[in-house]
């Protein structure tokens, strides 16, 4: 029993001697201490550091809080402003002051478009001036759905020279028409309207023309006349092209006189005075120098007919044709005689910066004094905006080079011959907003030739609107 | 449809013969096969197409109707597609219209109720067809000015 206890006991303490670390049993020194009391020492300071950043950074997470909600407030008040807005928006725009003023609604509409033009003439043998003022406004009235009324004037002033001193005044209604639209083929046009001769006579309009003054030959035909038209446009293809067409009654040319020379024919006489008014000469109106147009009588009973068919062709946007072919015919004097024209008109667009356009004149006047006479003539006219050359100059890009050539045979016995080169260009300000500049080389022969002006330099600001 | 069917029938034999007789002409000619082979052609179509219609009102199973039916329903959900396609809008017929006579206007230049007094001005004097002035003036009065 001893010996076991001691077997135990001397069990229990190798145990204990082998559980029990070395160095528990060794001694600390000061050293050890110390650095290890010193390092306590900076791990505690870094704690309380970091327990600092930690404050602040809570106390800067709880100012960013308020300030988000801040925000919040504020853009939540924003909103609630654009939402009242809106709904204010909607409000007026439900109003009727506010369709009145949107208008899609509306039935009535009254507008004001046309256009203005100056022109600055150097004729040789004449002083520089500005030769001529146009204030063309149109009226538009939308009756309804169905009925429009139009109405151009035209008040001009323009220099007397070389004729005469002074300036004259003048105030022409250019159209006024009822255009009554009677289904989507047709539209009827009654009273003083732009007659379809060509294209140019409706395409010529101050700023839509890019050079100054009208081709000659446009001074064999009438600009209008007083009667009733049908027209309108049938659709060919989804690309946009269209079969065009115009047929009318028109009062027609008529004799200042009632005789039936060849100088007696007046193409504007389109109205029922027998007698008492008085004819000027447009300088630049219509044509030909010298050609008369006045409210001088219709001297004779039957209307003459007339009419257009055309085919536009748009390959896209920019890139179209358009041909046509149009003509009148009827008396124009109390003999009888005829008066009758064809002209052929084409454009092309290549592109937006290349157009070319003109057209071909004949017409045949049965005469007293002369016989049938073959009045004819011809334009062509190009134009080029320099834009199309890519530059990206801005200067460079708002001008468009044009040039034409046009020639008048007046078809008297013996006949005069006159035609015209014109260069220049067209200076765009804005779309509508127009500076032209050309020089004019004119050149004719015959025993009327001197009626004709010489060489011209003309400036035109235009402005469409 | 039976009288269709003889008429076209009778129609068919008038251009065969018509076409046999011009083969006939053609015989000594150097493009002799080639004439054969086209007048064969045609008449292979004018002989089918007709075929086709009989066969499919007189003959017809109800299996075939579906199968005709909805070939003709594809047919006819990818025939406006392709209209649709081809038609233009308001703003490209804007573009080939206005450009034809001057610069093109903004549309922001008037408001919606002056474009539409413009448009009808436009349509009368520029000879625009109405269905193409109309979607131009709808194109207008969207991006009109206020």
């Amino acid at each position: 029993m001893k010996r076991r206890s001691i077997f135990y006991g001397l069990l229990a303490a190798s145990v204990l001697g082998a559980a029990v670390p070395q160095n528990a049993f060794a001694i600390v020194s000061d050293e050890d201490f110390n650095a290890v009391k010193t390092m306590l020492q900076q791990l505690s300071e870094k704690v309380k550091k970091l327990e600092q950043d930690h404050d602040r950074d809570q106390q800067l997470h709880k100012e960013d809080q308020q300030k988000i909600e801040q925000l919040q407030q504020d853009l939540g008040q924003t909103q609630q402003i654009a939402t009242n807005a809106v709904a204010k928006a909607e409000a007026a725009a439900m109003s009727p002051a506010a369709q009145a003023m949107a208008g899609p609604g509306a039935t009535h509409q009254f507008q004001l478009v046309g256009d203005a033009e100056t022109i600055f003439g150097r004729i040789p043998g004449q002083h520089s001036g500005f030769a001529f003022a146009d204030f063309a406004p149109i009226f538009l009235y939308r009756a309804n759905e169905n009925i429009l009324f139009e109405a151009g004037f035209d008040f001009t002033l323009a220099n007397n020279a070389p004729a005469a001193a002074g300036t004259s005044y003048g105030f022409d209604l250019s159209f006024a028409t009822l255009d009554y639209f009677l289904n989507d083929y047709v539209t009827v046009v009654a009273g003083n309207m732009i007659l379809p001769l060509g294209t140019y006579n409706e395409r010529g309009a101050g700023w839509l023309n890019k050079i100054p003054d009208n081709p000659m030959p446009r001074g064999l035909l009438p600009g209008n006349g007083v009667g009733l038209q049908l027209r309108g446009a049938v659709p060919l293809n989804p690309g946009g092209a269209s079969l065009t067409y115009s047929i009318y009654g028109v009062n027609g040319p008529s004799s200042f006189d009632g005789t039936g020379n060849s100088g007696s024919l007046d193409l504007g006489g389109n109205v029922g005075i027998l007698s008492g008014a008085t004819s000027l000469p447009r300088q630049y109106g219509y044509g030909l120098p010298g050609t008369t147009f006045s409210s001088v009588g219709n001297l004779h009973s039957d209307p003459s007919a007339g009419g257009r068919i055309g085919l536009f062709y748009p390959f896209k946007p920019h890139y179209d044709v358009e041909l046509g072919i149009s003509g009148q015919a009827g008396e124009w004097n109390d003999l009888g005689q005829l008066w009758s024209a064809v002209v052929a008109d084409a454009a092309v667009h290549i592109g937006p910066a290349i157009e070319l356009k003109g057209e071909y004149i004949n017409t045949w006047v049965d005469t007293s004094d002369l016989g049938n006479i073959r009045p004819n003539g011809w334009w062509v006219q190009g134009g080029f905006k320099l834009s199309g050359l890519s530059l990206e100059l801005p200067i460079i890009n708002n001008i468009e080079l044009v040039g034409r050539y046009d020639q008048a045979n007046d078809g008297l016995v013996p006949a005069t011959n006159s035609e015209r080169y014109t260069a220049g260009f067209v200076y765009y300000f804005s779309n509508t907003l127009l500076f032209e500049g050309d020089y004019e080389w004119l050149h004719s022969t015959g025993p009327n030739a001197g009626v004709f002006p010489s060489n011209e330099l003309l400036f035109q600001i235009s402005y469409g609107f | 449809m039976k009288r269709e069917q003889q008429g076209l029938n009778t129609t068919e034999l008038k251009l065969l013969a018509s076409k046999k007789q011009n083969m006939n002409q053609l015989t000594s000619s150097p493009n002799a096969w080639l004439a054969r082979l086209g007048a064969a052609a045609v008449a292979a179509a004018l002989y089918a197409t007709p075929s086709c219609f009989v066969q499919a009102s007189d003959t017809e199973k109800p299996a075939d109707t579906k199968v005709a039916q909805a070939k003709t329903d594809k047919k006819e959900a990818v025939k406006p597609k392709k209209e649709e396609k081809k038609k233009l809008t308001g703003a490209e017929l804007y573009s080939i219209h206005c450009n034809r006579c001057h610069p093109e206007r903004y549309p922001t230049e008037w408001t919606a109720a002056q474009w539409k007094t413009l448009m009808l001005h436009m349509r009368v004097r520029a000879n625009v067809p109405a269905d193409q002035a109309k979607a131009i003036s709808k194109y207008l009065q969207e991006e009109a000015g206020n």
